[in-house]
């Protein structure tokens, strides 16, 4: 805190001037969280419905092709709204930019694996034998 | 990483216990954050006996009552003590109000009192506002229009200025720029030298508000930014903290829907 | 100079906690509790692809004590995100910014939050009686 006295007030809230940008960010994490409702809700009432069921059931509901298209828009959703999340997460608290421009990065790569590893297998599992 | 724990000099230590009034019946106990920048200390907790059958019913009345018998050197901002300044802006008991309008009856025992948050201390419980200040200047509180002055006023409608003034006197255009509201802010504790917080994005809404005022879009590009507007997450403590009973979270929201209104 | 050694006046220390910020950052827990969730969401996925006996060790793994416990942390994590996402989606819109309105919708998530997770739990319980 004592060598941010050193800078001008002035210096410190002016910076490098409005990003000129943001809504986006806003906009996207409002969507997905509206589409994330009815998902949400569809996949925590099917859990409760199959979750203790036999493997072979479970199946049946997993290849079943409503069941497929909701999965997949469910991982579409819940990981682009957790990307989104976390990156707000972390600006808030890291500020060391070495840290946090990576963590970031990382963190909207690693949620887009996620996501692809989730949508592939239930696609396997929807095609499969 | 966000400093959630104090720096190491400003670490609050234990402080003296000061006289108590003999002969008084109505005696509070008030526990006050000292910070004297000659000694080279740290800041500590001083304890007073206030006599409240002596002075007058409200916190900042305590205050002047503790420095007039007590301890002059107590040290705080007060101005108008009628809640109209904001100057006495202070954290009552955990939460941000002004001295002035608290009524000692409404306050704990011990009652503790300690400067406004997140802010460097110039003394006692007077924060340094500069920076606050700065970021307000940044939004250019003033009219912007290329309009000819007319003879007499820019005529507003009773709705216009309504969005000012607030139907119930509790409009932006109502703020005395207490800062109760930002320094209980948590995203400007962790952010607060780019955040531009409640109180200051408030008055910008204010601006953004203004039938007169023709500087709109210029004034959303300069406030769109991932710090300067989106660190808020409306976390609301800043609603729930105003004095005068003003709505910040909610101008922040409206700010929000204008930039998001504006690009479909 | 004596700016230089100015202290910091404290915050998180002694604000008092209130419903605002205690809903907010446990709103903000539930979301990170709920990323880490996700990850095993795409491993029962991946288990029910990979065949019954994969998937047979992670159902025993999730009927454990500590199995059960984390279901039942991402189950109010879940409940507890999604009706306090509503909530902030209506902030959005411009709706419920009045503080009478802000403390009632806050209590409304918790209770409506817990009333969820425990019938979701009930329920699961109740449809094919204790487990195996």
């Amino acid at each position: 805190m004592t060598q941010k006295h050193r800078l001008s007030s002035f210096d410190r809230t002016q910076g490098l001037g409005s990003a000129r940008e943001g809504v986006r960010h806003w906009w996207m994490q409002r969507v997905t969280a509206l589409a994330l409702i009815p998902l949400t809700l569809w996949f925590a009432a099917s859990l409760i419905a199959y979750i203790r069921d036999d493997y072979s059931v479970l199946i049946l509901w997993l290849r079943n092709p409503f069941t497929s298209v909701a999965m997949v828009l469910l991982l579409t959703a819940l990981f682009y709204h957790m990307a989104l999340g976390l990156q707000v997460v972390v600006e808030d608290y890291v500020h060391n930019d070495r840290i946090k421009i990576p963590a970031v990065a990382v963190i909207h790569l690693a949620s887009f694996a996620l996501a692809a590893a989730g949508i592939v297998t239930t696609l396997r599992i929807a095609f499969g034998e | 990483m966000a400093q959630f724990t104090l720096p190491k000099n400003s670490k609050v230590t234990e402080g003296k216990t000061w006289a108590y009034p003999s002969g008084a019946h109505d005696v509070r106990e008030y526990k006050i954050y000292r910070w004297n920048p000659d000694d080279g200390k740290n800041p500590r907790m001083d304890t007073y006996y206030v006599d409240c059958g002596d002075c007058g019913p409200m916190v900042l009345d305590a205050l002047i009552w503790i420095k007039n018998n007590i301890d002059p050197t107590l040290t705080f901002r007060r101005s108008c003590r009628e809640g109209v300044c904001g100057s006495c802006s202070m954290n009552i008991d955990g939460t941000n109000w002004l001295a002035c309008t608290r009524f000692i009856a409404d306050t704990a025992e011990p009652a503790t009192i300690y400067p406004l948050n997140h802010l460097p201390v110039v003394k006692d419980l007077v924060p340094d506002l500069t920076h606050l200040y700065a970021q307000y200047a940044l939004i250019e509180p003033w009219l912007k229009t290329d309009k000819a002055a007319p003879e007499r006023e820019r005529l507003q409608s009773p709705d216009q200025a309504e969005a000012l003034n607030g139907e119930d006197g509790k409009g932006p255009a109502a703020c005395i720029l207490c800062f109760c509201c930002t320094s209980g802010c948590p995203s400007h504790w962790w952010n607060g030298n780019r955040f531009l917080g409640p109180a200051v994005l408030l008055q910008a809404w204010r601006w953004l508000a203004d039938s007169r005022d023709d500087a709109t879009g210029e004034r959303l590009d300069n406030l769109e930014d991932p710090f300067r507007l989106y660190r808020c997450h409306t976390i609301l403590n800043c609603t729930r903290t105003c004095p005068k009973g003003l709505n910040p979270g909610k101008a922040i929201a409206s700010i929000k829907k204008m930039i998001a209104e504006r690009r479909s | 100079m004596a700016g230089n050694d100015r202290p910091l006046s404290p915050d998180l220390q002694i604000y008092r906690p209130q419903l605002t910020s205690v809903l907010s950052i446990t709103h903000r827990l539930t979301g990170i509790a709920l990323s880490v969730g996700s990850l095993l969401l795409v491993g029962w996925l991946i288990a029910a692809a990979a065949g019954p006996s994969a998937y047979a060790t992670l159902h025993g793994f999730l009927a454990s004590w500590l199995g059960l416990l984390l279901l039942l942390g991402w189950t109010f994590s879940l409940f507890f995100h999604l009706c306090n996402g509503i909530r902030h989606l209506f902030w959005d819109a411009g709706y419920g910014f009045d503080l009478r309105t802000i403390y009632a919708s806050g209590w409304a998530v918790v209770v409506i939050s817990i009333g969820l997770t425990l019938v979701a739990w009930i329920i699961s319980f109740g449809m094919r009686g204790p487990h195996p």
